[in-house]
């Protein structure tokens, strides 16, 4: 049963994350919105596909090896385009710009 | 191979997958900005390595456990050389 609250779970995150991705004004809330929820999402459902799978221990931990690859990777990926984007020059449309040195 | 129940769940599971790699790929062509592109590209790329590991327990396949492995560190090398583009190159 557990399976498939963990499934639902990230299935719902995951289509929150492309809402968000769609919705958003900005780089970089809309990266905001699609890196946790993407890693969420994914984690999510590869621990449900490694509870419930039968087939050897090895497989199981594959499955395992995959969500903690897509849990360093992905926010690595969001930290480097948001960086790129900052420097190349678009601008956040928000008042308080921390990065940019222009407030108290 | 799951259990039945969850197995007919996991196929409704990737047409899922699939519509909102379609809701991702609407940024994808009409982003205002190339970061904007770049976002939703990865993106999707996460929601494809999902949806071939959901694919290989659906049709018993393990081997794609690998290409989703291979697939997701391709698209961290491509990443971070996008995101070196976007500093350096205009």
């Amino acid at each position: 049963m557990i399976e498939f609250v963990l499934l639902a779970f990230g299935l719902f995150i995951m289509l929150f994350g492309a809402l968000g991705l769609v919705r958003f004004p900005d780089v970089y809330t809309r990266l905001h919105a699609t890196s946790k929820c993407d890693t969420g999402g994914a984690m999510s459902i590869l621990l449900a596909l490694a509870v419930s799978v039968n087939a050897p221990l090895l497989i199981r931990l594959k499955f395992v090896l995959l969500a903690f690859l897509i849990a360093l990777i992905n926010p690595m990926l969001s930290h480097a385009i948001a960086r790129g984007a900052y420097k190349r020059g678009i601008k956040p449309k928000v008042v308080v710009d921390m990065y940019g040195g222009g407030n108290p | 191979m799951a259990e039945e129940n969850f197995l007919v769940t996991l196929r409704y599971a990737v047409w899922f997958l699939v519509f909102t790699a379609a809701v991702v790929s609407y940024r994808v062509v009409f982003g205002p900005t190339l970061a904007d592109r770049v976002v939703a590209l990865n993106t999707a790329t996460t929601k494809v390595v999902v949806m071939v590991a959901v694919l290989s327990v659906v049709l018993d396949a393990y081997y794609l456990l690998d290409v989703a492995i291979v697939l997701l560190m391709v698209n961290a090398v491509g990443g971070l050389i996008i995101a070196k583009y976007l500093e350096v190159g205009r």
